[in-house]
């Protein structure tokens, strides 16, 4: 396979959940709200700002993969959806992505990753909600396991948890 | 050898510094891959700063006591979602801590040993406090007490994780600092064996260059010994060769002189004496014809002259000359000729006779009693000959082989093996007993391999030998003329019986032919002027050809015999001054008379003009036969 298709292939996949997915406007978020995504995005659903509760996410396709990281003893098995599915959703058009965290804690995530790699936006650890007190709600994983060059504290430090909200620029 | 033990040594050590340097190097590249496993292991086990979950842990610790207290100190009702978060948060921190992998030799310390079990009975009370709700505000005041009271072992736990890493941090510096101390030592080492094979190679370098140097002087000193040994070799081999040929001119005199005292009346023992010195000049002819062969074949000038010959008449001539020296031996003398012989063939008849001759005297001069014998056959193609059995199968072609035979003393296997090597004789006693310079053999099968065959020889001691000389034959037509040339040269045997002819070959009545002898040679002269005498004719002799041209324009002659090599004019220059001359005397034949006997000399002599040739030394018999033609053509017209 090509660079190219093997770089269009997700696009394409991009491209055909914004037509299968509800056309209108984004839904407003009825439970508690567990992300909020602002800055350069296309879809909104409170003021400036797009917001989603849990069930949102868990209507999108959901992913899961089992890698090593480097908080824990041993390969934890991520949930959810893929990260670009979700800035597909709110139409996001900017270059970055920054993640913040509950505990204030900011990371810089170039908007290519999730392109480049199956990030997911985890919900569930080994098939469990993830509660705060772990790292939950969200967590940003890159698949680790699938490229050594993942393996690097650049990606480490990209991979936000208790994730609380993202600003697209 | 010493040379040998040296190279050895030399091996045994470069083999000994390569296996050294090998094993440095190995044990360089296990500690390179240690370290290699050490950062690795390091940095996957260190990703999050202990310090920083350390710190963060405190720091939540603080943020959800700050929240409980402003709470508390507070009016409104408590904002039981934000405090849970925070609550939730700073647990998240601890578990973070407790959980992560990098956290083991942390949570060993001391003060983490004393302040989680205190964490954990705190967050089990606050838990538990939580849970009644509505919270009620003595209840979380007491939370608020509890969270102050644990303040500084939660603050300790932040110090504890910056001295541990300081202290990771430092073992790990000097765990580098020995393994790269190790390199350093091993790659010293490395060097310095380094630098010392490079100089025993140099040194060795050095030492096999000299000797190189010394080999290529004596390379260079054995050559100039050889090139001086040659030189000086062939300066012996032409001064051999310039002796013999001195020596031939006066003793051609002594023969001719011999020749005309055998002429002479005699009494008994007188011919005997004289008998006796004939045998040992003739003797000393040979050797020294033996001498120029062989001064010739060294400098390549021995040369075959190809002419017709009647192999019959060679064949008779050998055994006119054979059969005496046999009989006086009282040896039985067999010739037999088993095959048909061509009338003529192309071939150097001299030089055949010489080898025939060669080897018939040895034959005779090695067999005390029996027989000698010169059988003549077709050739029979031997194992190791190469010509002959390709075509057609049949074991014939047109050569011929002359087979000598004796019942001698016969050649042992070592002498055969040395048989034609030079001055070789079967036994150096033998030498005394019957002469002979030890050439014969040599020049025999030089002269055979000229003419494009070979000489073989079988022999036991005491069996007799048997030599077969191979010869190729090229048949040819009948010379047009009776060549003057070819005439048999055959030398006078020591017993050959002299012609005692009348002289008088012309008719009384008639005046006396006129002969003018050019020769500068007094000897000579002599000699054919007796002949000439003999032969009634009147002499008159000069020394050179420039007196010859003022002889014959003073007075007529009716022949003249011209040598070539003289001094002021050679003969040669003189026979075509000569025919220059007005018809009269232009006319005169002139006979060339010369000791080079060579094809070439002769063809000059032809183009010079001159009417006949004669070689030296004067043969009486040969002499008489050529120049009578023209005594008798004058007395005829």
């Amino acid at each position: 396979m090509s660079v190219m298709s093997r770089f269009m292939a997700p696009c394409l996949v991009a491209l055909a959940l914004a037509h299968t997915l509800p056309a209108a406007a984004l839904e407003p978020a009825t439970g508690k709200v567990i992300l909020t995504i602002t800055g350069k995005i296309g879809e909104k659903n409170a003021g400036n700002s797009a917001v989603f509760d849990l069930t949102m996410l868990e209507k999108l396709p959901q992913q899961s993969f089992t890698t090593k990281t480097p908080w824990d003893k041993q390969p934890v098995k991520f949930t959810g959806p893929y990260l670009r599915d979700v800035l597909s959703v709110v139409k996001a058009n900017g270059t970055t992505l920054k993640a913040n965290a509950l505990n204030d804690y900011k990371t810089s995530i170039p908007m290519a990753d999730a392109q480049r790699f199956d990030m997911v936006l985890a919900h569930k650890i080994n098939d469990k909600a993830i509660p705060v007190r772990t790292k939950g709600p969200l967590f940003i994983i890159y698949p680790f396991d699938t490229k050594t060059e993942l393996q690097a504290t650049t990606y480490y430090e990209r991979a936000a948890w208790q994730l609380k909200s993202i600003d697209i620029e | 050898m010493p040379a040998r033990q040296d190279n050895q040594r030399y091996l045994l050590w470069l083999g000994l510094c390569t296996l050294a340097m090998a094993v440095v190097m190995a044990v360089l590249l296990v500690l390179q891959l240690t370290q290699r496993q050490a950062i690795r292991a390091s940095s996957e086990t260190r990703v999050d700063s202990l310090t920083a979950m350390a710190f963060q842990f405190e720091r939540e610790f603080l943020r959800f006591r700050q929240a409980l207290d402003s709470t508390v100190n507070s009016a409104s009702p408590p904002d039981a979602d934000t405090l849970t978060l925070r609550y939730d948060i700073f647990i998240s921190r601890l578990n973070l801590l407790r959980d992560n992998p990098s956290t083991a030799a942390l949570l060993a310390r001391p003060e983490y040993v004393k302040a989680l079990p205190l964490v954990d009975q705190l967050i089990e009370r606050t838990d538990l406090a939580f849970s009644q709700t509505p919270w009620s505000a003595p209840v979380l005041a007491g939370v608020l007490a509890d969270f102050n009271a644990i303040g500084p072992d939660v603050q300790a736990l932040s110090l504890a994780a910056d001295s541990l890493v300081a202290r990771l941090v430092e073992q790990q510096q000097n765990k580098l600092l020995s393994q790269n101390n190790q390199i350093i030592g091993l790659t010293v080492a490395q060097l310095i064996l380094l630098l010392v094979a490079a100089v025993a190679l140099v040194r060795r370098q050095q030492r096999q260059e000299q000797e190189r140097l010394a080999l290529e002087k004596l390379t260079q000193d054995l050559r100039d010994a050889k090139l001086g040994a040659e030189s000086a070799n062939r300066a012996k081999s032409q001064f051999l060769a310039n002796m013999s040929h001195e020596l031939r001119t006066p003793f051609n005199g002594i023969l001719g002189m011999l020749g005309l005292l055998e002429d002479s009346p005699l009494n008994a023992q007188q011919a005997d004496y004289l008998h006796t010195v004939r045998g040992s000049a003739n003797h000393l002819m040979t050797l020294l014809n033996d001498i120029l062969d062989v001064s010739a074949m060294e400098a390549g000038k021995l040369h075959i002259k190809a002419a017709p010959v009647n192999l019959g008449d060679l064949l008779r001539d050998v055994e006119a000359l054979m059969r005496p020296l046999a009989k006086d031996k009282k040896l039985a003398f067999n010739m037999a000729v088993q095959t048909k012989l061509p009338p003529w063939v192309l071939n150097d008849g001299t030089r055949l006779k010489q080898i025939l001759y060669n080897l018939l005297n040895n034959a005779i001069k090695f067999t005390a009693q029996g027989e000698v014998g010169l059988t003549v056959l077709a050739h029979t193609p031997g194992p190791d000959d190469p010509e002959g059995t390709g075509e057609s199968g049949t074991s014939r072609d047109n050569g011929l082989d002359f087979v000598i035979t004796d019942t001698g003393m016969g050649i042992d296997a070592d002498g055969l093996s040395r048989l034609f090597q030079r001055f070789y004789q079967v036994d150096s006693g033998v030498t005394r007993k019957f002469g002979g310079t030890g050439l014969g053999l040599e020049i025999s099968q030089t002269l055979a391999n000229l003419l494009g065959g070979r000489i073989t020889v079988r022999s036991q001691p005491g069996q007799g030998s048997s030599f077969t000389v191979y010869l190729p034959l090229t048949t040819c037509k009948a010379p047009a003329a009776a060549p003057a040339l070819p005439v048999p040269l055959t030398p006078v045997a020591p017993n050959q019986p002299v012609i005692n002819q009348a002289t008088d070959a012309t008719a009384p009545n008639r005046p006396a032919p006129r002969v003018l002898v050019v020769e500068d040679h007094p000897v000579n002269s002599k000699f054919v002027g007796v002949l000439l005498n003999r032969m009634g004719c009147e002499t008159e002799f000069c020394e050179d050809g420039q007196q010859a041209l003022d002889k014959v324009q003073e007075t007529s002659f009716d022949l003249i015999l011209m040598d070539i090599n003289m001094p002021v004019m050679d003969g040669l220059a003189a026979t075509r001054a000569i025919r220059a001359m007005p018809q009269a005397i232009s006319r005169v034949p002139v006979i060339v008379l010369t000791a080079d006997m060579t094809s070439e000399t002769h063809t000059q002599a032809m183009a010079a003009g001159a009417t006949d040739f004669l070689t030296k030394p004067v043969q009486i018999a040969q002499f008489r036969a050529t120049v009578q033609p023209y005594l008798t053509n004058l007395a005829s017209p």
